[in-house]
């Protein structure tokens, strides 16, 4: 049973040592300039040339192709299908099946929407297989984040693995009863009310223990919070950062201008 | 393609409104009032309850998602904003570590949050048939916010199984955008009041002593005389928005 929800894998690279902020920045602009350049090879570039480079540069490319191939794939692809059958736009029809027909432009605008998924989907992979997320929380926290939303955000983390178990227990014990989660419609719809009520009511219960376990260590308290740990914040992470936006301007400009 | 560029821009709008909603919500102490340390202790519960119901829904195969129990429950006790809160940060982790196809929906959320929160405030969660009405309108606004959405970033089709419907009505000559506004209002109806119902079925599982410690109580004090005249009221005035909307969907779909 994993005790924290995460992908997190520990390695010793420039990639992990870099700020988590940057590393944060970096997701979140090439997914907006892969959605906002006006090039049509944009999503694919970004993906050859900067994104599985940057998996092996922050030595996780085993981990991070693994993903690529479970996770992200099957969505792009599925997605690259329904489109490409069901948008009915273009008219040079490559060929027909029943009342599907593909065409050319449908082919070509379902390949692009599909990439911009994987790249949506795999940036942001590569950014959490080389940031710890309780370093990600500290980091932010230190720039202005509320303690409120750091809290939140690593207690779920926690609390989700935690219920997942608690959930196969409450469909083991359930079944064992001789509870039917198989057969037709209506039993199935029926069995929802015995899984979800124990779950629900025995994890409320829980929630006001830890309000007073939290009230009492200061929670609401709003004097200044020491950190236990120091992030390190060089040039590099800066001057990094700053590109980037200046990046996702250039593009946002490119789209505009070129429009 | 400039329909998706168009829709894009929608995104990017919806996300400016919450902010200014925010923005609003703290300037005028309505989102402080909601949070309070049960609140706040509340929320990542409630999130996973989101998250691993989303799963047994899926393990029992139901063709609905009932991924928003959590945030629809917060927002009935704790207050519109505090349920918006969590809607979008649901969505936001559930995308950051489960599954990415989930982080573009926050907005969605954070509006189901906020309706089912403000349904409550005005009395909309005290029986039954009130949380049937509830269900109703968080429904609508789901499909009102998940459309441009679901144009901008997926080009109409997504990788869930409704989309079916907007290939169907895409093959039959119907516009991508009352296409996808149509499979919406068809599909989130049964998910929001099944949703909604679960809630409330909760909320009438707890004690009393529990639920007066969450910041408004009041809110789901059961009413136990049914009055017919209101019920008649309410499905007079669903009757009527569905016309609205329906009428609204042709209008687009003539264009």
């Amino acid at each position: 049973m994993h005790e924290r929800l995460s992908f997190y894998t520990k390695r010793d690279s420039s990639l992990h040592k870099l700020n988590p902020l940057t590393k944060l920045t970096l997701a979140f602009s090439l997914v907006l300039i892969s959605f906002i350049s006006p090039w049509y090879w944009t999503p694919h570039v970004l993906l050859l040339l900067i994104l599985i480079p940057l998996s092996f540069l922050g030595k996780v490319s085993g981990e991070f192709l693994r993903a690529l191939f479970r996770l992200i794939l099957p969505a792009a692809g599925f997605l690259f299908l329904m489109q490409a059958f069901f948008q009915p736009i273009g008219s040079s029809i490559i060929f027909k099946i029943w009342f599907l027909d593909i065409t050319k432009e449908s082919l070509i605008f379902a390949f692009r929407n599909a990439m911009r998924i994987a790249i949506m989907v795999s940036s942001f992979t590569l950014f959490l297989l080389t940031t710890h997320p309780s370093e990600l929380m500290s980091e932010l926290t230190r720039r202005g984040l509320p303690g409120q939303f750091a809290y939140v955000i690593i207690s779920t983390l926690q609390i989700i693995p935690q219920m997942q178990a608690k959930a196969q227990t409450i469909i083991a014990a359930q079944r064992s009863r001789g509870l039917d989660t198989q057969s037709g419609f209506l039993k199935r719809v029926g069995s929802l009310i015995p899984l979800v009520g124990p779950l629900v009511f025995g994890s409320l219960v829980e929630v006001e223990e830890r309000a007073i376990a939290i009230e009492a260590r200061g929670f609401t308290s709003t004097r200044e919070k020491t950190f236990l740990y120091d992030i390190p914040d060089t040039n590099l992470d800066r001057a990094l950062r700053w590109m980037l936006i200046l990046l996702v301007i250039a593009s946002l400009a490119l789209r505009i201008w070129l429009s | 393609m400039s329909i998706i560029t168009q829709n894009l821009v929608y995104f990017v709008i919806a996300i400016a409104i919450i902010i200014i909603l925010l923005i609003w919500a703290y300037s005028t102490n309505r989102l402080q009032q909601d949070f309070n340390t049960l609140t706040w202790t509340l929320i990542p519960v409630a999130i996973a309850i989101n998250v691993v119901i989303g799963q047994i829904v899926v393990t029992l195969k139901l063709p609905v998602y009932l991924d928003s129990i959590g945030t629809v429950f917060v927002g009935v006790l704790c207050g519109p904003w505090a349920g918006a809160i969590t809607g979008m940060l649901s969505n936001i982790i559930w995308g950051t570590i489960i599954d990415p196809n989930a982080f573009p929906w926050f907005p969605v959320a954070f509006f189901i949050g906020l309706v089912a929160g403000f349904c409550a405030k005005a009395g909309l969660f005290k029986s039954w048939w009130k949380v049937i009405v509830t269900g109703f309108l968080v429904a609508l606004t789901a499909a009102a916010v998940s459309t441009p959405i679901s144009v901008g970033v997926y080009g109409g089709i997504t990788a869930s199984g409704s989309s079916f419907i907007t290939a169907y009505l895409l093959q039959t000559g119907q516009n991508l955008l009352p296409a996808v506004l149509i499979t919406n209002n068809l599909v989130e109806p049964f998910d929001k009041i099944s949703t909604a119902l679960l809630a409330y079925a909760i909320m009438q599982g707890l004690s009393t002593r529990f639920l007066a410690r969450f910041p408004r109580p009041q809110n789901v004090e059961v009413q136990k005389d049914v009055n017919w005249m209101q019920i008649i009221i309410a499905v007079i005035i669903v009757i009527a928005v569905l016309a609205f909307y329906i009428l609204v969907v042709v209008n687009l779909t003539n264009k």
